[in-house]
């Protein structure tokens, strides 16, 4: 068990591409925090530099009260969760399992012990003698969770562990990896591009773009709160209707933002509504139906319940309450 | 590509058998001749059937080999020639793998042009620089030695660049979870690497036993003591006659027993050879 600080960390590479700045993160003991962003914005290389496979290239990493950007992988006490699982081929199971083990000079009866228990926390004990092949996707997916938990890490690290998983399996195995993570309270980074499985999992969310931090906060924080336009629009499915405020000038108390963001899911149909949409297509869900249109030019979305009217425009209506406003220069939220 | 016209069967079939009567029927007449008497493949019609001579010819190759041309008994070029082809491939396999591994895994100075000079001696075959390896060779007093016979032919590009193929195909991944398992660059090597490339190796060490045993311009040039002969070489001098008839029937046993090992090994490691020329998952 360990907190982890990361000190205005930066990478960059040797030929001046920057791919993180200024990253500050204060990851508490047990705590589970996800990465998000999109591809390219330097998510996984800010795991790799904590997991010391990237060198690092300013500021610096501490796990617990140790400064560790010139350790080892293998002497940060931590645990790394591949996307491709990158298991060992011609290992076994238990081989696979026992490996980090075996080479730290473990006595037998503890790897023995360790092995029995992880095998039994994410039941493949019955495939321990068989080799990575003879597995299914998913069952690749636990023995990787197996070999990080048999080193009781003080740190797991996962990379898009389960962008290879179909989806049904993707939302099974994330129910599993947090109440995994519950178990043992081991502190946990976890990077994806998923921001769904980022929402579920985290007990808080850093959200990055362009290799800066946008927003650290709990997934409901950023939900409600989100601090740029790109959060906004990042965080949430469907995603917030970002209105140019100019387009749609009649909206009260918002002439001083630049851009005007509201989910579908807090609009709703109103007889005397501000908004006027001419609908140009209909998704249906099952329970809700998402309905795209444009209101003076801008596209937006709404999401209403299964069974509301349609019509070839929409008057919609919403709570003053649920208005984000953001700066138009630089896309900031302004309370 | 499948087909199912029975035309077309029987035509590839045809194609086939030809092609394989033409490769067996030289080595069918090899055969012929070492169980021939000594003149009968003088006489002007080359016998197509075994004669009665198999067990005398074969057991005198064995046993004395051809004193005449100043040959060593077959037995001992058999041994010559398998010592020569296993440290040449053992050699080539163990050298060319720690090269790609170091080309691969590690950045160092100069490696660009390390891996450059590897690729150019692909340009120098033994027969192109055979006259300065001799004076190297000659130098270190390796002339009638093993490690004259086999210590020139170890370096091998071509093995290092299929090694280097192999391991490009091994994911980062691998590497860097063996990375925080704790294990070492060497380890990393054992552990890994090694397992992972054994049916390239044996599908190499296939290749590279039969190019070692089939050496001949080489050990012909530094072997001037008998002891030394190789069965490949020594064949020659078997049927280099100056004044008389090459003695056919024994110069062909001892070519079928030549043949005999590289059969074995390409029989033996079969299933390892073709898994290891077309596996390419890892």
């Amino acid at each position: 068990m360990a907190s982890i600080t990361l000190d205005n960390l930066g990478k960059v590479y040797p030929g001046g591409t920057r791919a993180v700045g200024d990253v500050n993160i204060d990851i508490a003991d047990g705590e589970f925090i996800v990465l998000v962003g999109p591809s390219g914005c330097g998510k996984s290389t800010l795991l790799r530099m904590v997991a010391g496979l990237e060198s690092i290239s300013e500021g610096e990493v501490r796990i617990g009260d140790r400064v560790v950007n010139d350790v080892e992988p293998a002497d940060r006490d931590i645990a790394m969760v591949f996307q491709n699982y990158a298991l060992y081929p011609h290992m076994s199971v238990r081989q696979n399992l026992a490996y980090g083990l075996k080479n730290r000079g473990t006595p037998k009866a503890e790897i023995e012990r360790r092995v029995k228990e992880a095998a039994e926390i994410l039941q493949i004990g019955p495939f321990l003698d068989r080799k990575p092949r003879a597995l299914s996707g998913g069952q690749r997916q636990r023995v990787a969770m197996g070999r990080a938990i048999t080193r009781e890490p003080a740190v797991f690290l996962f990379d898009e562990p389960l962008s290879n998983l179909d989806a049904k399996l993707r939302v099974a195995m994330r129910l599993e990896i947090k109440e995994l993570q519950k178990r043992l309270r081991t502190t946990s980074i976890y990077v994806t591009h998923d921001q769904l499985e980022a929402m579920t999992l985290a007990d808080r969310l850093v959200v990055l773009n362009g290799g800066r931090i946008e927003q650290i906060g709990t997934p409901l924080d950023v939900y409600r709160r989100p601090a740029s336009t790109f959060v906004a629009s990042f965080i949430g499915s469907p995603a917030m209707n970002l209105l140019d405020a100019k387009a749609v000038p009649h909206l009260p108390g918002t002439a001083h933002a630049g851009t005007i963001g509201i989910r579908p899911e807090d609009l709703s149909l109103a007889e005397d509504g501000l908004i006027e949409m001419n609908v140009m297509a209909v998704e249906e869900l099952g329970a809700q139906r998402l309905v795209h249109g444009r209101t003076s030019g801008e596209a937006i979305t709404i999401a209403l319940p299964s069974d509301a009217p349609l019509g070839d425009t929409l008057k919609l209506g919403f709570d003053r309450k649920n208005l984000h406003l953001f700066s138009r220069d630089s896309g900031a939220r302004i309370d | 590509m499948i087909e199912n016209r029975p035309g077309l069967t029987f035509l590839a079939h045809l194609v086939l058998i030809a092609g394989v009567l033409i490769v067996a029927l030289p080595v069918w007449v090899a055969f012929v001749a070492s169980t021939r008497g000594a003149t009968d493949f003088m006489s002007g019609t080359i016998p197509m059937w075994p004669g009665p001579h198999l067990i005398e010819n074969y057991s005198r190759m064995l046993d004395t080999g051809l004193s005449t041309s100043g040959t060593p008994p077959v037995g001992l070029m058999m041994f010559n020639s398998l010592v020569m082809a296993l440290s040449i491939a053992i050699g080539k396999i163990a050298i060319s793998m720690l090269s790609a591994f170091a080309i691969v895994y590690f950045r160092f100075p100069f490696r660009g042009l390390a891996f450059w000079c590897i690729f150019i001696t692909l340009m120098l075959p033994v027969e192109v620089r055979i006259v300065p390896s001799f004076q190297v060779v000659a130098g270190l007093g390796l002339l009638n030695s093993y490690a004259g016979l086999s210590l020139p032919l170890i370096a091998s590009a071509t093995a290092t660049f299929l090694f280097r193929q192999v391991f490009l195909t091994i994911p980062d991944e691998l590497t860097e979870a063996a990375r925080i398992d704790g294990a070492g660059p060497m380890k990393f090597f054992r552990d890994i690497l090694l397992p992972l490339s054994r049916t390239n190796m044996a599908a190499l060490f296939v290749i590279l036993f039969i190019y070692g045993w089939n050496q001949y311009l080489w050990p012909l040039l530094i072997t001037t003591d008998a002891q030394y002969y190789t069965i490949v070489a020594g064949i020659k001098r078997m049927a280099d006659v100056v004044d008389g008839l090459p003695q056919w029937h024994l110069v062909m046993a001892t070519a079928i027993l030549a043949m005999l090992p590289p059969v074995a090994v390409v029989i033996g490691m079969q299933r390892l050879f073709v898994k290891g020329l077309v596996e390419t998952e890892k």
